[in-house]
């Protein structure tokens, strides 16, 4: 039993941070570690563009899930879904109205749950499962089982969305959350499916001069950053202060084969790589 | 290969990662400006007891006819004890999320208990769009003060203790609400040019702006940092009121208006 401590009119338990102002630095500071526990270390996650892949239909989706469909049996996968137009449309509507930032992101992950239903509805004949939030840890239970758990991507902060840096909108999207779900379980790679051959110097649908970069440090990338991204700018943010992902790569899913080689570690589309362990 | 089919609208376009030029005319509306969003800390209030829960909670009842309150809950010695073992433990941020938000849960139903004669009801995250009806029905909603992040807390920089607490979940939810002022009730005067428990030289700090209190770079302060930085980019709350809830009449003060304690507010 742990030793109870009173004597300032509180009643204290006694631990390394007791009484202590979790708002100190220094007592922050003493939190921090090299060593930190990787969960499920040896899982791959794969998030799959809703503009860029959902929004095109059939011709786009299909191979997508027979590439996934394939993997199985060879690779620990999560997969995460992006909303696409819908989000778009729904944040247009939504900020016209004046909805407060909070509600807008309250609003757009119903979008992305329902891309999660159609990838289910096609990949529960190969074991997939869409996850509801609440079964975080059932995660491990259905990998085992030789499944593929598809998650919910959007973050669930929902009606707390943080307030924005210059702008309305919020900034904690799906492929954000899906970092920070493969963070979280210690994951190493993320494997990114859209519609072009991975990041350009700027965006490729717009200015036929941008130049493909086929592999970077996050480092570089950091210095050079482009100004408009396939991938949320969040995540970049915080993948510099994080421990655990090593490698995150954004393949075209137009192209066959290329989230297959992508699995089997092959350095197609465009390789981000974090050298530092820590930034 | 197919098109995308894509619906049209003024963000079609757009990547959502780009600020487009449609949105900057943005005002948002104010969802239920009139509330009161009031926390009640955890180490500072409730770890304290009855002797100091008390009191605070008489004040609360006593107002309660003339606002509308919403009490969020600080978690206190037993999250410190929490993230003290995670962190032993080598968990990563997200998991310390995930487990400091049961205490200030547990807090939030104690409230409950306490207030249940008078209307106290406690409310989860998923309750949150049944505020109007709690509040028309005379009740007072307690929901905890942390943030839902959860496992999705973004890992920091100097160790492992999630940055948005019990005090960032008050902000946002008075931010997201179009509450002008959160208040929060805590054992010191407001803010301090250091922890008054520990360095009794501290100097009280009645009135202070967000980016001013940023670039004095203190090495602690009464509530959490990402709230101060929150804060410079606030649309509705742009106020924080630290008062201390030890000394009698302070609630009520406060909930009338009174600048009393500590104001940190938006000055960007």
């Amino acid at each position: 039993m742990s030793k109870l401590v009173t004597g300032d009119g509180r009643t204290h338990i006694r631990s390394s941070l007791m009484r202590e102002s979790l708002v100190d630095k220094r007592v922050i500071a003493k939190t921090d570690s090299e060593h930190e526990l990787a969960i499920l270390p040896d899982v791959t996650l794969v998030g799959i563009g809703g503009q860029s892949i959902f929004d095109r239909g059939k011709d786009a989706v299909h191979p997508i899930v027979q590439e996934l469909a394939d993997s199985r049996g060879k690779h620990r996968i999560i997969v995460g879904v992006g909303g696409g137009t819908r989000v778009r449309h729904t944040v247009s509507i939504a900020v016209d109205l004046g909805i407060p930032t909070g509600g807008i992101a309250q609003l757009v992950g119903a979008m992305e749950e329902a891309n999660a239903v159609f990838l289910n509805a096609l990949l529960a004949r190969h074991g997939s499962i869409a996850m509801p939030r609440d079964h975080f840890w059932e995660i491990a239970l259905y990998l085992d089982a030789g499944m593929m758990p598809i998650v919910i991507s959007i973050p669930p902060y929902h009606f707390w969305e943080p307030p924005p840096e210059g702008g309305p909108l919020p900034v904690h999207g799906s492929d954000f959350g899906l970092f920070l779900h493969a963070e979280v379980l210690g994951m190493q790679r993320i494997i990114f499916v859209k519609d072009e051959d991975g990041l350009y110097t700027k965006d490729p649908k717009h200015h036929s001069d941008a130049k493909h970069i086929p592999y970077i440090t996050l480092e570089e990338l950091s210095h050079t950053m482009p100004d408009e991204l396939i991938l949320d700018r969040t995540l970049f943010e915080t993948w510099a202060t994080a421990r655990h992902v090593k490698r995150v790569q954004i393949v075209n899913g137009l192209k066959p084969g290329m989230l297959t080689r992508a699995l089997e570690g092959e350095d197609v589309g465009t390789v981000i790589i974090k050298e530092a362990s820590r930034g | 290969m197919a098109d995308r089919k894509i619906i049209d609208s003024m963000l079609a376009d757009a990547t959502l990662t780009d600020q487009s030029e449609a949105i900057r005319n943005y005002r948002p509306i104010l969802m239920m400006p009139d509330v009161k969003v009031i926390k009640i800390g955890g180490q500072s209030v409730l770890d304290r007891g009855r002797s100091a829960v008390f009191p605070i909670l008489d004040e609360l009842v006593a107002a309660k006819d003339q606002h509308k309150l919403l009490l969020c809950c600080g978690g206190g010695t037993r999250a410190r004890h929490i993230y003290s073992v995670a962190s032993d433990l080598e968990m990563p941020t997200g998991v310390l999320a995930a487990l400091g938000g049961y205490v200030p849960r547990q807090n939030a139903r104690m409230l409950q208990m306490l207030l249940a004669q008078h209307g106290g009801i406690f409310m989860l995250h998923d309750d949150f769009e049944k505020l109007p009806l709690y509040f028309n029905l005379g009740c007072i909603p307690i929901l905890t003060g942390m943030p839902p992040f959860g496992y999705w807390e973004k890992p920091g920089k100097g160790g492992r203790i999630p940055a948005n607490r019990t005090d960032a979940g008050v902000f946002l939810t008075a931010e997201v609400l179009g509450v002008k002022r959160a208040i929060f009730i805590k054992d010191e005067d407001g803010l301090f040019s250091d922890d008054p428990k520990k360095n009794p030289s501290a100097r009280h700090i009645p009135k202070v702006g967000a980016s001013e209190l940023l670039a004095m770079d203190l090495p602690d302060m009464v509530v959490e940092q990402i709230v101060i930085e929150y804060l410079t980019r606030a649309r509705s709350c742009t106020e924080l009121q630290i008062i201390n809830g030890m000394i009698s009449g302070n609630v009520t003060r406060a909930l009338a208006g009174e600048d009393i304690g500590t104001i940190i507010y938006k000055d960007t």
